[in-house]
C-alpha cells in the first residue's frame, strides 16, 4: 500500500461524507466482501472492489442499505472477539479451589499475559486428566537444609500468582473509564479520524482488559489468603480443644494440608528453561527425556507463518516476500528446545504419591503415606504425548488466514497497479470504463513494456481474483466456528 | 519496570563466577538486561589477536525470544553487516529457550572461525568472499588491526 499514499484516506472519505458520490465506492465493497470483519483488509478491499466495481457498473444492484447491514454485522463480530478476549482471560487466572495433586489449572505468571496464547479450555482439560503437569507455585530457590517446619511456612507463604506490573508503559495515558461499564465509547476522541478512533479503541480495551485481569486475580488472591487465614483459626482452635475433627471443620477450603505441602516441595526439581524449582513430577520431553514445566511449555510452539528460508546467492538480487506466491508461506511444528528434534511432544507421567483436587482427594485432607496409593483401577501406566498443537487448535486456521491475507495483498497490488494504468488523464469519467468499452491505454506505461497481456486479459484476471477471494471469503464465514474444543 | 526473572539473574550470576574463556559479558548497572560484552577473535582466523566489542540485550520475552546481540567493533565479516547485526540461525529462527547467553557467544565465537558466504548478510563482503577468498580474509586481518586492537594492559 505504500506506494499509493493518501489514496485510501480519500477513498474512506468518499465513503463517509458522500454516500451518493458518482465514485461509488461504498456498495461494491459490499459486493466482494461482504462480512469481512478485520477492519484495515476491509479498507483495502474497497480498493480491488472500485475498480472491479468500475468493471461490472452496470451490474450493481447493491443499494446503500446493503453495506448498512454489513457495517453492523462487522462491529458484532469485533464485539464478538472482543468478548472472546476477556473470557480467555478469565480462564488464566489462578483460582485457589482448582488444584490438581497441589498445582493450579492457570500459570503462575512467569510470562506476560500477552504470551499466554494457548487453548486454555484445553491445558485445564488436559491437567484435569492428568495428561500434563499442573501450573505449579514456583520456588525461586530452594535449600535442601530446609526443615519440614520451614519448608511448610515458606510454602504457606507462596502467592497465588506473580506480582503485576500495575503501571504499564505501554499503556501510561491510556484512558480506561469506568471498568463496571461494558461500553467505553464515550472515551473516543470523535475528532480524530475513523482510522485513529479504532486504533484507540483497541488500545482502551487492551488497557481495560489488562487492568480488569489484576483486578480480578487480585479478588482470588483475597479469597485465598482469607481460606489461609481461617484455616489457620481453626486449626488453633482444634488445638485448643484439643480435638480431631480438623478435616470435618476444614472442609471445601481446597487448601494443601501441611503433609502435601512437604511431599510437592521436598522432592521438587529445578526448570531447565526458566530456572525456578517446582514440585514434580515435570513433563518431559520425548525425544530426549528433558524436564520441563508446563508453564514454559505453554510459551513453546510453531514458528509463525513465514515463507522457506534458503540458503542465498549472494551475487543474485533477494527476491522480495511480495513477490513469492502465499501459497508457499509455511509453519513446521515446534522443535525440541533441548535436541532440536521436530515435532516436539511431551509426556507426563502423574504423580503415584498423591492424587488431590479435582476428580482426587480433597487437599486438605491429604495424609502422606510411604508407597504409592494403590487405585483400583491402575492395570495400564497410562502416559500421554502431547504437543505444541494440541494445546493451540487453531493453529492451522491461522495460517490459512495469513495465506489468504498475503493472497488479498498481492490481488490488491495489481489492482492498484492496473488502476493506475487505467487512468487517463484525459478522461474525467473513471466510473463510465465498463467491461468492454474500456477506451484507456496509458502510452506512458505499457507501450515501453513488451509482450504484456491485453487490458482486458489483465481486468479478466483481476476480476476473476475478486470474485473468488469474495467467494473464499464468505465460505470461511459461513463455516462453523468450532469452538467446543472440550474433551 | 517488572522484577528481573530468575533465571537472567542465575546466568549474570554464572557468567561472572564461571567465565568462558576468550569472552566476557558485563551486565550495566541501570539496565541489567543490557550487557557489555567482549570477545577474542579465534586463533588462526583472520581476526586472531582482535578484541571485539558487542553489545547483548535480553528483550522482555528472553528466554522465549533470542537474545538481541550486535557487533560494536568494525569487522569484514560475510555473515555481519556494516552496523554490526550478526547473521546467525541461533540468534533468529533456530533459537531455543534451552540456550543462554553463554552458548550464543559461543556460536558467535565459532563464526568467526568459520564465516559462511553462502547464508550473507552483508552482501558485499559475500561476494568478495566467495570469489577471492585470500583477498578478503587480507581484508579482515587488516580491519582486525585497525579496529580490534588489544588494548595496552
Amino acid at each position: 500500500m505504500g506506494n499509493v499514499p493518501g489514496k485510501m484516506d480519500q477513498e474512506d472519505g468518499f465513503n463517509d461524507a458522500r454516500p451518493d458520490s458518482s465514485y461509488n465506492t461504498a456498495s461494491s465493497s459490499t459486493t466482494v466482501k461482504q462480512y469481512d470483519d478485520d477492519i484495515p483488509s476491509r479498507v483495502r478491499a474497497r480498493r480491488t472492489s472500485s475498480l472491479v466495481n468500475s468493471i461490472l457498473n452496470g451490474n450493481n444492484t447493491r443499494t446503500r442499505a446493503g453495506s448498512n447491514l454489513s457495517s453492523t454485522n462487522r462491529r458484532k463480530t469485533s464485539r464478538e472477539k472482543e468478548l472472546a478476549k476477556e473470557a480467555h482471560a478469565k480462564q488464566l487466572i489462578v483460582r485457589c479451589s482448582e488444584t490438581v495433586d497441589g498445582g493450579f489449572l492457570a500459570p503462575f505468571g512467569c510470562y506476560s499475559f500477552e504470551k499466554l496464547d494457548y487453548d486454555a479450555t484445553v491445558v485445564k482439560n488436559l491437567i484435569i486428566k492428568r495428561m500434563i503437569a499442573p501450573f505449579y507455585t514456583p520456588l525461586q530457590d530452594f535449600d535442601e537444609s530446609w526443615t519440614r517446619d520451614e519448608l511448610i511456612k515458606i510454602v504457606d507463604g507462596l502467592p497465588l500468582h506473580d506480582t503485576f506490573d500495575e503501571n504499564l508503559e505501554e499503556f501510561e495515558d491510556v484512558p480506561i473509564g469506568n471498568l463496571r461499564k461494558p461500553t467505553f465509547n464515550e472515551l473516543i476522541d470523535k475528532s480524530l479520524s475513523k482510522k485513529e478512533q479504532r486504533r484507540m479503541h483497541a488500545r482502551i480495551f487492551r488497557a481495560r482488559l489488562y487492568k480488569k485481569r489484576i483486578i480480578w486475580q487480585e479478588n482470588e488472591s483475597e479469597t485465598f489468603l482469607e481460606r489461609k487465614l481461617d484455616m489457620k483459626r481453626i486449626d488453633s482452635k482444634l488445638r485448643n480443644a484439643s480435638d480431631n475433627r480438623s478435616n470435618q471443620t476444614k472442609k471445601n477450603h481446597h487448601l494443601p494440608s501441611d503433609d502435601l505441602k512437604y511431599v510437592l516441595y521436598k522432592n521438587g526439581s529445578e526448570c531447565p528453561i526458566c530456572f525456578l524449582y517446582f514440585p514434580g513430577p515435570f513433563n518431559h520431553s520425548k525425544c530426549c527425556q528433558q524436564p520441563i514445566c508446563t508453564e514454559c511449555f505453554v510459551q513453546i510452539k510453531r514458528a509463525d507463518p513465514h515463507f522457506p528460508h534458503d540458503e542465498v546467492d549472494p551475487t543474485e538480487p533477494p527476491t522480495n516476500d511480495d513477490e513469492k506466491d502465499p501459497n508457499l508461506l509455511t509453519s513446521e511444528p515446534a522443535n525440541c528446545p533441548y535436541c532440536a528434534t521436530a515435532n516436539f511432544s511431551i509426556t507426563y507421567q502423574p504423580p503415584t504419591d498423591r492424587e488431590t483436587g479435582i476428580g482426587g482427594m480433597p487437599p486438605e485432607s491429604y495424609v502422606y503415606r510411604n508407597g504409592a496409593i494403590s487405585k483400583p483401577d491402575d492395570g495400564k501406566p497410562h502416559v500421554s504425548v502431547i504437543t505444541s498443537d494440541t494445546i493451540r487448535p487453531d493453529w492451522e486456521t491461522k495460517l490459512n488466514k495469513e495465506r489468504s491475507r498475503l493472497m488479498r495483498r498481492s490481488a490488491n497490488a495489481t489492482a492498484i497497479h492496473i488502476s493506475n494504468r487505467l487512468i487517463d488523464p484525459n478522461h474525467s469519467t473513471r466510473r463510465s470504463t465498463s467491461h468492454s468499452s474500456t477506451p484507456v491505454q496509458d502510452e506512458s506505461t505499457s507501450a515501453s513494456r513488451s509482450p504484456e497481456p491485453t487490458i482486458n486479459e489483465i481486468e479478466d484476471q483481476m476480476v476473476r481474483e475478486a470474485i473468488r477471494l469474495s467467494l473464499e471469503d464468505q465460505e470461511n464465514r459461513r463455516k462453523p466456528k468450532n469452538k467446543n474444543t472440550s474433551f | 519496570m517488572a522484577s528481573l526473572p530468575k533465571r537472567i539473574i542465575k546466568e549474570t550470576e554464572k557468567l561472572v563466577s564461571d567465565p568462558v574463556p576468550g569472552i566476557t559479558a558485563e551486565p550495566h548497572d541501570d539496565n541489567l538486561r543490557y550487557f557489555q560484552v567482549t570477545i577474542e577473535g579465534p586463533e588462526q582466523s583472520p581476526y586472531e589477536d582482535g578484541i571485539f566489542e558487542l553489545e547483548l540485550y535480553l528483550p522482555d520475552d528472553y528466554p522465549m525470544e533470542a537474545p538481541k546481540v550486535r557487533f560494536l567493533t568494525k569487522i569484514y565479516h560475510p555473515n555481519i553487516d556494516r552496523l554490526g547485526r550478526i547473521c546467525l540461525d541461533v540468534l533468529k529462527t533456530n533459537w531455543s529457550p534451552a540456550l543462554q547467553i553463554r552458548t550464543v557467544l559461543l556460536s558467535i565465537q565459532a563464526l568467526l572461525a568459520s564465516p559462511n558466504p553462502n547464508d550473507p548478510l552483508a552482501n558485499d563482503v559475500a561476494e568478495d568472499w566467495i570469489k577471492n577468498e585470500v583477498g578478503a580474509k587480507a581484508k579482515a586481518r587488516e580491519w582486525t588491526k585497525l579496529y580490534a586492537k588489544k588494548k595496552p594492559e
